[in-house]
């Protein structure tokens, strides 16, 4: 991408792509996550299982489907964002997105005991460990 | 995100273009800049903002001279009595500022809040609007 810059033109250009790819990157420290896999999941521990929160502003509870199977999660839905005909655009940085993620975890799910829901743009699923895969406490002689 | 990490933090807005002022000022949360669209159609400017976690009574938009100044304080009870295992993302408050010429109606801002998205509308100033005229 840098290669040889044969005018100013390009050099500017050139920075402003760089900028550009920065800002995506969190270099600058302005956003919550970086631009990269989507949406950012932070994983938590309570008890005896995980709680998971995924950050997914303007995506309806209607366009996310969640699956289940073993020891493997998968979210998926999109979001989009449309301004209409006639709109002129001053600043664009949010995207229209299609996500579709799998993740996988330490432990199976126990598939009746899943709560997912969705408040504020935020996506929380409250998921315990199965019962076989639960630690079991071992008596020292 | 653990509540007990506050941390005394000074937030800098990076003069990034001429509609934004730059200052600095001190916080005790982590502040974030959310996700910004600003578009603009025939009868107002629309800005919409990324705003994940943020209840609508915890939204505060104010106008100062000419400054428009967008707060959205994270609802931190949600994550209290979780232990972080694996972060993607941060958590913390969404602070935005833009400077608004005069051709903004500034009595009439109106906003929205839906699934964690700010949507503000701005009417531009009867004159502002663009008017045809009609060729005799």
């Amino acid at each position: 991408m840098y290669g040889l810059l044969s005018n100013t033109l390009d050099a500017l250009l050139a920075l402003q792509q760089g900028v550009d790819y920065a800002k995506g990157r969190d270099y600058f420290g302005e956003n919550t996550s970086s631009r990269g896999v989507y949406p950012p999941i932070n994983f938590f521990e309570k008890e005896e299982g995980l709680v998971l929160i995924a950050e997914l502003p303007g995506v309806k509870k209607d366009d996310i489907a969640l699956e289940v199977k073993d020891n493997l999660l998968r979210i998926s839905g999109e979001r989009k964002v449309d301004y209409g005909e006639k709109a002129s655009y001053h600043r664009r940085e949010r995207r229209d997105l299609t996500f579709d993620r799998t993740v996988k975890l330490p432990f199976r799910v126990d598939d009746e005991q899943i709560k997912a829901e969705m408040n504020d743009g935020l996506l929380a699923i409250a998921l315990l460990r199965k019962e076989e895969d639960k630690p079991r406490k071992v008596a020292i002689q | 995100m653990s509540t007990e990490s506050k941390e005394l933090h000074s937030t800098e807005e990076k003069g990034l273009t001429k509609q934004e002022t730059q200052e600095e000022r001190t916080s005790a949360v982590r502040t974030f800049s959310p996700y910004t669209d600003i578009t603009e159609n025939e009868e107002s400017l629309i800005i919409t903002m990324d705003m994940p976690g943020v209840k609508k009574e915890n939204v505060d938009v104010r106008l100062e001279k000419n400054v428009l100044e967008i707060e959205g304080v994270m609802d931190f009870s949600r994550y209290e009595n979780l232990k972080p295992v694996y972060t993607e993302y941060q958590v913390g408050n969404y602070v935005r500022r833009f400077t608004i010429s005069n051709t903004i109606d500034q009595e009439n801002i109106a906003a929205s809040l839906d699934d964690g998205v700010l949507t503000l509308t701005l009417s531009k100033v009867p004159e502002a609007q663009p008017k045809k005229i009609p060729i005799n």
